[in-house]
């Protein structure tokens, strides 16, 4: 719809103007529409066109170069003059005024549509439903853990009457007031019993694909895909590994680039990747001198890699995947304090959307990224990294990882136990899109936030139920007495001023823990001041290993 | 029919010379880089960005390039700009330009001397 407005408002342009560049004026329409989704960056891509349109249509008609208006209907002979018909007239100044009063109404009928486009429908529907309370309840498979109905119609007409006290309206025969249109920021709120109703009220069903075909399918239409992952899922990493074994993917994809891998030993994981003997004591360097990390790597990670070379090696003579490493090329073996960290920690966004731009845009590869979900969530637009690509001309997807908890830690949405799993699921227009994205992403250990879904990512992964989900860990026994573990408690202390804590006992353990009350918030748990050289440059890269 | 002006030079068309500095960029591509170089203070809309483009192109202060096929990376077809070596020398003696005007706002004590 958006489109087809600026498309229309493009034939405002002089004719030269828009054969020349109304198709780039469109295509930079999409992509500011696509980086810029929600309430407020939306209102200002409007503000910012209907402004350009306002300043820039007058200038481009001072500069016209007449243009032909149509044929002149004759075929030219040799020796015969010829006559074109030119658009020399300028638009008469009442074309402005309607064009400038066109732009206004379209503008605030946005407006209006953005804001209350979804609760005017609630309205109808609520109506309808509150009329036929047993029906309602019937059909209802709200979620498990809701507030009673009077105690959340109380805190939201609270907040109500500040904002739009005309949004009430007495129920037929309840006696109560019954909430019936909600602006987009109330419908967000945590514990609000009214959140999933009217979301279903207004918007449409997901449809849920199996995650491996919709993966695959995402190349077909973009050259790069971003994946938030949550670090060290089992059910994740299953998934993953079952991925890149898949051949329609190994056929497609050129590149994965991943951010638990140290840059320092790119040499010796591409040649371990493309099957050769490697001691997997030069290759493991990858993952457990990576410089983002804090504490032992999740074995995952050493599965993920072993699974791209077991694809390799039985495609031998076919494409093969590259596993290109995103971490900073920090050696630890030269790091002895958070001064020489402090480079390479404050650079991992920075570093990583190099080597994309490097070894994949620039070569025109196709690649699968992988990068914690906090790197690459949207927030009131892209995050560095997808800037820095979109920039370099590379189209991406996101896709994220997520849970069923849709609030608080209690507020697990049975909806999502509907779906066959793992599942990929687009996040425009449906219910799933417009959760709270702070609540999904983080298996509700994060109270929920105004963001929503559909506007940090393009689509999210569902492997599992967030009460089933479990973390891989090195355990107590593999490291204790160890120089690995040695090492590591000097990383700790490099990082945060302590040491590692509690090795876990057991390989597994479930993913998302209830949330504690931080006693100490203030106190030991406090990290140290950042190093100085936390503005610094990456230092030159050493020669690979 | 009158022409593009470039003198004085407009603010959004030396953006843009600044913005293709380092590297060629397409339209969308430039309008980011001029959105980051000025903290997002400015945001050119698509009539300005191209009516601009255009009038550069004209002077030749950026020429168009051809990046090759990018539809094979599965992407939209963009055109790419790049500075010329007249583009690069205007944008220097505009930037020289401002930089005698903050002289003399310092001198004047308009602005203190953190300022560039």
């Amino acid at each position: 719809m958006s489109e087809k407005i600026y498309v229309f408002l493009i034939r405002l342009f002089p004719a030269d103007f828009r054969r020349t560049y109304g198709e780039e004026s469109l295509q930079l329409f999409r992509d500011r529409s696509r980086d810029e989704r929600g309430l407020w960056p939306g209102l200002r891509l409007w503000f910012d066109l209907l402004t350009d349109l306002a300043v820039s249509i007058p200038v481009e008609y001072r500069h016209a170069q007449p243009a032909l208006a149509g044929d002149s209907g004759a075929q030219p002979v040799d020796g015969m003059p010829g006559f074109e018909l030119l658009e020399t007239t300028p638009l008469r100044p009442a074309a402005f005024l309607s064009a400038a009063f066109l732009s206004f109404a379209t503008f605030a009928a946005i407006s209006v549509l953005i804001v209350h486009g979804g609760s005017y429908r609630a309205l109808w529907l609520r109506g309808a439903q509150d009329q036929r309370p047993d029906a309602s309840r019937a059909s209802s498979s709200v979620r498990s853990a809701q507030p009673s109905k009077g105690a959340g119609h109380q805190k939201l007409m609270s907040i109500r009457s500040k904002e739009d006290p005309t949004s009430e309206v007495a129920a037929p025969g309840s006696g109560n007031l019954m909430l019936v249109s909600l602006t987009s920021a109330q419908r967000l709120l945590p514990g609000n019993p009214a959140f999933a109703q009217s979301n279903r009220a207004q918007i449409g069903q997901p449809t849920p694909q199996d995650a491996t075909t919709a993966m695959i399918r995402a190349f077909d239409s973009h050259n790069i895909v971003m994946f938030g992952e949550n670090h060290g899922v089992k059910q994740e990493y299953e998934w993953l590994d079952k991925l890149v074994s898949t051949p329609q993917f190994a056929d497609r994809v050129d590149d994965i680039v991943v951010e638990f891998g140290n840059s320092l030993y790119q040499k010796s994981v591409d040649r371990y990747i493309a099957g050769e003997d490697v001691p997997i004591e030069q290759v493991q360097k990858a993952w457990q001198n990576m410089i983002g990390a804090v504490g032992p790597p999740s074995p995952v990670y050493a599965g993920f890699y072993k699974a791209v070379r077991d694809e390799n090696l039985k495609r031998r003579g076919k494409h093969q995947i590259r596993l290109v490493l995103g971490d900073p090329y920090g050696d630890w073996d030269r790091i002895k304090n958070a001064e020489d960290l402090g480079p390479y920690l404050a650079n991992r966004d920075q570093w990583y959307a190099q080597v994309v731009k490097d070894e994949v845009v620039a070569r025109n590869h196709r690649a699968l990224l992988i990068m914690g979900a906090g790197h690459f969530l949207r927030r009131n637009g892209p995050g560095y990294v997808e800037r820095e690509i979109r920039a370099a001309g590379a189209n991406p997807y996101l896709v994220v990882f997520g849970t069923n908890a849709i609030g608080a830690y209690d507020d697990l949405d049975p909806r999502f136990d509907a779906w066959t799993r793992p599942a990929i699921v687009s996040l425009a227009g449906n219910w799933v899109g417009e959760l709270p994205s702070s609540s999904v992403t983080t298996g509700g250990s994060v109270p929920a936030t105004q963001l929503k879904l559909a506007d940090a990512a393009d689509a999210l992964l569902y492997v599992a139920p967030r009460d089933a989900l479990t973390q891989v860990n090195m355990t107590r026994s593999e490291l204790e007495r160890t120089a690995y573990e040695k090492e590591l408690n000097r990383r700790m202390m490099i990082m945060t001023g302590r040491t590692l804590g509690p090795l876990p006992t057991e390989a597994e353990a479930p993913m998302f823990h209830r949330p504690q009350p931080q006693l100490n918030a203030g106190g030991q748990n406090a990290l140290p001041p950042p190093p100085q050289t936390i503005h610094d440059p990456l230092p030159p890269r050493p020669p690979s290993r | 029919m009158p022409k593009r002006k470039l003198d004085p030079l407009p603010s959004a068309a030396f953006q843009i010379l600044l913005s293709l500095a380092e590297e060629d960029l397409h339209g969308y591509a430039i309008m980011r880089q001029v959105e980051e170089q000025t903290a997002g203070r400015m945001r050119m809309g698509p009539g300005t960005l191209y009516g601009s483009i255009q009038s550069l192109l004209e002077e030749k202060f950026i020429e168009e390039i051809d990046l090759g096929d990018d539809a094979k990376a599965g992407q939209e077809r963009r055109r790419y700009y790049r500075l010329t070596a007249t583009g690069r020398k205007l944008a220097r003696s505009e930037a020289e330009r401002l930089a005698d005007l903050l002289r003399v706002a310092r001198a004047k004590k308009i602005l203190r001397g953190d300022y560039v």
